[in-house]
């Protein structure tokens, strides 16, 4: 009898402590322990672009979270996406002109609704709408803005060749890009060092249709995207003579690392809009000023 | 000529075997309702196959978070992403080690005495001396081996898993010093309830849980009543358990993903 009781009591033991692993699981490491269980309202909030939104995303005010993403449909007819939010009821008092905007936790995290409080008296009541929304800014839309982006020109017609000196041209490889606004218009032809000034000389191929490049441009070397390949971009400067074949571009920039194309970014970035690569004038604040 | 005849013998011996197996799995679920009269027999061999082997899936389950942390926190760290170890230490665990590893585990642990015991109770005559007795030896012995693995493999499961966050929480958060918030608000932002531990850990337990159990006992019920039977009987299903939770995990991911 005695024994009997035992493998009872461990048995129930086991399955206690099986339970208890699985109620442990269920609710502290999944997203059951951010989901807030208590009553809540919903509205909903058209976006012209969501992103990688999910449903279920955090909603958060103020950097803390208030709700959750109920639902992104489409809305019939129309290329706006309509997002339902639901909101705790604690947080009853969101003013109706209020803006919601879809950002992105960290560079590579996922997204989520900020709510930026308006001013007004009267607040979204459920099933109600709010007007004021900014859509999703894609990381590759902010970086491009700053980075060029484009294919391989084609060089149909010959090239002719240009020499630039930098002090580092990071991963450049031969046969990358060479572009201009974002265009691509020729490649690298050669990479070596100099053995005595002890830089990097590139030779760049450029194509011949693309005669007319002044030739105080500065040049520089970009990398696409985030962790993309590394191109070389010329900036065109003022002069009214071309660059001819053998000649050299004096105003380098060597390659830069991704964290101070953030950081330029982050602090010049939006005030310049799209064109801070492309700048044409020397005194935009990205146009490379000579060698680093 | 011979050696033609000898593979048409294997596949239909294979195929047989399977069949054998399918009628055996009808034969244990129709003596269910008749095995719950020995209630008793089943919660001794849940004590036998689930509480006996808890030493072992915790020990293995505390090595496994913790070799996973110190992979993943190092192959993380070369995109800068260490601080995501948490979530992928949990939904690798969750979806895939967990169920697996305590799976196969189970089969050696468990599997293998189910099936040495049935195995010599055929070859002691005991199970024809039930069935002399009037006592259905499904009902009494199969039934209660395969009803306790089916009942205790998911609960082993969620055991494992909890020890192997436990083991990746203590390398990654207390030696390799992610931070402890990120580690937790990173697993709790990714790990879905329904998609990684109700489909990954649970049903995929269980179906592992019956898969194992079902190989045991039917090996164990079918031995030849040598000792040498026996022993190929345990071997074999160690090895074919092994192969059947693998296949199965592909086509249960498959399925519920």
């Amino acid at each position: 009898m005695s024994q009997r009781k035992s493998y009872a009591v461990g048995t129930g033991l086991f399955i206690v402590l099986g339970f208890a692993a699985l109620a442990y699981l269920a609710t502290q490491t999944s997203s059951i322990a951010n989901s807030h269980q208590g009553a809540s309202y919903r509205f909903d909030a058209q976006f012209a672009n969501v992103g990688q939104l999910k449903e279920r995303a955090p909603v958060k005010v103020a950097g803390v979270r208030v709700g959750q993403v109920q639902s992104i449909t489409l809305e019939p007819g129309k290329d706006v996406a309509d997002v339902t939010l639901s909101i705790d009821n604690t947080y009853n008092q969101i003013p109706v002109d209020s803006v919601a905007t879809i950002y992105t936790s960290g560079l590579l995290g996922d997204q989520f609704v900020g709510l930026q409080f308006g001013k007004a008296k009267q607040y979204v009541a459920d099933g109600g709408h709010l007007g004021l929304t900014r859509p999703a800014a894609s990381l590759e839309d902010m970086l491009s803005k700053f980075v060029g982006a484009g294919g391989v020109a084609d060089a149909i017609g010959g090239t002719y060749a240009v020499r630039a000196d930098f002090t580092n041209v990071g991963a450049l490889s031969v046969g990358a890009p060479v572009k201009m606004a974002g265009v691509a218009i020729g490649s690298v032809a050669s990479i070596k060092a100099d053995p005595v000034k002890l830089d990097a000389v590139v030779t760049l191929a450029i194509d011949k249709q693309y005669n007319q490049i002044p030739d105080d441009s500065s040049v520089a070397v970009f990398t696409s995207g985030l962790i993309g390949s590394q191109y070389v971009a010329i900036q065109p400067g003022g002069s009214p003579n071309s660059l001819k074949d053998g000649d050299q571009l004096v105003l380098t920039q060597s390659a830069m690392q991704l964290e101070d194309l953030i950081g330029k970014f982050l602090v010049n970035g939006s005030s310049s809009g799209g064109s801070s690569n492309n700048a044409g004038g020397n005194g935009s604040p990205n146009t490379p000023a000579g060698k680093h | 000529m011979s050696a033609q005849t000898q593979y048409n013998n294997l596949v239909l011996q294979t195929l047989a075997q399977i069949g054998r197996c399918g009628l055996f799995l009808l034969q244990i679920l129709a003596a269910i309702p008749l095995s719950l009269r020995h209630v008793r027999e089943t919660l001794r061999q849940l004590w036998f196959v689930g509480a006996m082997s808890l030493t072992i899936i915790m020990t293995c389950g505390l090595f496994v978070g913790m070799v996973l942390g110190l992979q993943l926190y190092h192959v993380l760290a070369i995109f800068g992403g260490s601080s995501a170890t948490g979530s992928v230490v949990a939904l690798s665990i969750y979806r895939e080690l967990g169920p697996v590893v305590t799976a196969l585990l189970f089969a050696g642990r468990a599997g293998t005495s189910i099936t040495a015991e049935i195995g010599l109770m055929r070859a002691t005559d005991q199970i024809a001396a039930m069935e002399m007795m009037a006592v259905d030896p499904i009902a009494y012995v199969a039934a209660p081996r395969f009803l306790a693995g089916l009942i205790a493999m998911p609960l082993l499961c969620c055991v494992f898993c909890a020890m192997g966050i436990f083991g990746g929480h203590l390398v990654g958060v207390n030696w390799l010093g992610i931070d402890n918030g990120t580690f937790w608000s990173n697993m709790t932002a990714t790990v879905d309830v329904w998609q990684d531990i109700i489909n990954g850990v649970l049903w995929k337990s269980t179906a592992f849980g019956a898969v194992v159990a079902l190989i045991a006992v039917f090996q164990g019920y079918t031995t030849p009543p040598t000792s040498e039977g026996v022993a190929y009987a345990t071997t074999r299903t160690v090895v074919a358990s092994s192969i059947a939770i693998l296949a199965l995990d592909f086509v249960l991911t498959a399925f519920l993903m």
